[in-house]
């Protein structure tokens, strides 16, 4: 390495182009190329991470934080109810979400990636999930209140057609409201993915399993299902880690009736509870890591995609 | 692609080949047999039993593909066992066993039972799809260029090995290629499809001797077809007015001489008629022959094949003229 300094790569290159030389300055190429990403990540997400463990570990009081090393954050998030409510509240609505996207998104899916064989109208139904996006995430949630609300459009409709005879309170500010609302935002991820796997499906397979006598079930369990799975695990990820963050949906569509985990993160910081909030933050992200593992174990996605 | 009237029967235990060239409708015509499509006009039956417009699944109908179509995440012997265990009849699992070892160990794969289908070879990915289709004991196999996706050395081997499980199975392969000489080889019988219509259907020998229409010709790769009319007992063409051994009725006229019986001589050594006066292009050797490429004065491309076992071959200089003759019984006429 020695007769290197002082020369760059190019020159070294021209210079000896014997293998072993052509082998270092490959290597040094491929560090060059990796490492502006490896000092984003250090300094962006490797070093935040530690910060947000080592100061769950500070001492807070009142109005001041000072890095002396204790439980008590923790002892205070896992003593109260509230606050693990919130974490059992937090992931019983990503199930339920994970749950509502996959079986809304599955079928839309199937039918863009499947049953469209056109390439042009299958993106142009694509980017038609997409276009809700062009408005502000605020807007698109606030949205679903003249919606769901006891004068709003869902119960008029209903109310005129004569289907209730009285207003449906149960609709907005609650759980479900938050459910509805986070399913029509995050459910286009699960789309995505899953459209983009079936689309890669040879025809002739499908054709293969029918003339092999399969009905159209049969074939969807056992060829169709099986073959779009890396692209349900990459949606569900998608959604997975965006719906455990949450907190701008409940706070408006739930009238603060849900908390989420991601809810007490930004009372706490409003506050300037960095412990707490940092435990909080810990554990929402050792939650996401448990999530990702589990559903990277399902298919191997280096070897899939 | 539209077909125009085509109507043949395919006996019990016959191996055909069905060839066409690109855009003669032959995938329509087999994606119609197999249920894939349903055709306008026109009835498919099996057995005596009309089928033109039953379920795919109702069939007992085999379709090998051209890329072989076979389930990515099943292992070989899944593969295999699919239409048994996913079919319109399905088996008790033991016997699903027994047939899908019976059938892997037919087309000779046992051993890889267990493989992805991943990991196995193109011609080894053949013999699955072909243990897939026949474990289900179809009536009829429609194989669309099955070995088009298999490299030309293999392609040669599969050829055997496809004749040989067929007579296993005993079961009418009806085997649809581009390719002349593996129509030729491989079909008990050969139908050529000209245009959406049969141009010939006969045995491989009868197809290559004897033609019935020019395309036909054409599409074996073995003739140089001449355009002209009939006029009496000769043919006149641009090249000249030749005699004819064998008369084909067709509705295009053309005269048709086979590579393999012209013959290359210097300018006047040979017989005023019949002959064509061309010039020299070029030569290809072929390992047991060798092919001549003349040019007729108007710029149609000749072919002459020389084959090794009847002596040396003549050397031609490039662009020097030469009289090409034949013997007036190997020209076929149609008209």
């Amino acid at each position: 390495m020695d007769e290197w300094v002082g020369m760059s790569p190019i020159e070294a290159v021209a210079s000896k182009p014997d293998e072993p030389d052509r082998a270092r300055s490959g290597a040094l190429r491929s560090y060059l190329l990796i490492a502006p990403s490896i000092i984003w990540m250090t300094l962006f997400l490797v070093l935040p991470l530690a910060m947000i463990v080592y100061v769950s570990f500070w001492t807070q009081s009142t109005f001041k934080i000072e890095p002396k090393l204790t439980l008590d954050s923790w002892q205070t998030f896992f003593g109260s109810d509230t606050y693990l409510n919130s974490l059992w509240t937090t992931i019983r609505i990503w199930l339920i979400v994970l749950t509502s996207t996959f079986v809304i998104g599955y079928p839309t899916a199937l039918f863009v990636g499947l049953f469209v064989r056109n390439k042009t109208l299958q993106t142009a139904l694509l980017v038609l999930c997409i276009i809700p996006f062009w408005t502000s995430f605020l807007i698109r949630v606030i949205a679903w209140r003249p919606m769901l609300g006891k004068e709003g459009a869902i119960n008029i409709i209903l109310l005129k057609l004569g289907i209730i005879h009285h207003h449906i309170e149960a609709l907005l500010f609650t759980e479900l409201s938050v459910v509805i609302g986070m399913t029509q935002i995050y459910v286009v991820f699960m789309v995505g993915p899953i459209a983009f796997m079936l689309g890669r499906i040879d025809p002739n397979i499908i054709e293969a399993a029918r003339d092999l006598g399969a009905g159209f079930w049969r074939i969807l369990r056992k060829i169709i299902f099986p073959l779009s799975l890396p692209g349900v695990v990459v949606g569900a990820m998608f959604v997975s880690v965006m719906v455990l963050g949450e907190f701008a949906t409940s706070a408006a569509l739930s009238g603060r009736k849900v908390n989420l985990l991601g809810n007490i993160v930004v009372t706490q910081v409003g506050s300037l509870k960095w412990a707490l909030a940092s435990v909080v933050g810990v554990i929402l992200t050792v939650i996401m890591g448990l999530v990702i593992a589990g559903l990277l174990r399902i298919v191997d996605l280096k070897k899939e995609i | 692609m539209a077909l125009g009237d085509v109507t043949f029967a395919i006996e019990s235990g016959e191996y055909v080949a069905l060839l066409g060239p690109s855009g003669s409708g032959k995938t329509t015509l087999l994606r119609s047999i197999a249920g894939f499509e349903i055709p306008d006009a026109g009835k498919v039956f099996l057995s005596g039993r009309e089928i033109t417009r039953a379920n795919i699944f109702e069939r007992d109908i085999g379709f090998v593909f051209q890329n072989f179509a076979l389930f990515p995440h099943l292992s070989v012997r899944d593969n295999v066992a699919f239409g048994l265990r996913n079919g319109a009849r399905r088996l008790p699992e033991d016997e699903v066993r027994s047939r899908v070892l019976q059938a892997i160990a037919m087309v000779g794969l046992t051993g890889l039972e267990e493989r992805g289908v991943a990991q196995i070879s193109g011609g080894q990915k053949q013999r699955v799809a072909l243990a897939r289709t026949l474990v289900m004991r179809p009536k009829l196999v429609l194989l669309d260029e099955p070995l088009g996706a298999l490299d030309a050395n293999l392609r040669l081997r599969m050829r055997a090995e496809l004749r040989h499980i067929r007579e296993q199975f005993g079961i009418p392969f009806l085997h649809v290629t581009g390719s002349e000489t593996e129509a030729l080889a491989m079909g008990d019988r050969v139908i050529v499809l000209d245009q959406g219509r049969i141009g010939q259907f006969g045995k491989p020998g009868e197809v290559y001797n004897r033609p019935a229409t020019p395309n036909v010709a054409r599409f074996l790769n073995r003739y140089n077809v001449l355009d002209g009319a009939l006029d009496g007992e000769v043919f006149a063409s641009a090249y000249g007015r030749f005699a004819y051994g064998v008369r084909m009725a067709s509705a295009k006229p053309a005269y048709a001489v086979r590579y393999d019986r012209l013959v290359a001589k210097p300018v006047g050594s040979v017989p005023p008629s019949p002959a064509i006066r061309v010039n020299y292009v070029a030569s290809e050797y072929l390992g047991a022959a060798i092919m001549h490429f003349f040019e007729a004065n108007d710029g149609k491309v000749l072919e002459v094949e020389h084959h090794l076992s009847n002596g040396p071959p003549s050397t031609f200089s490039e662009g020097e003229a030469y009289d090409l003759t034949w013997t007036a019984e190997d020209g076929i006429v149609f008209g």
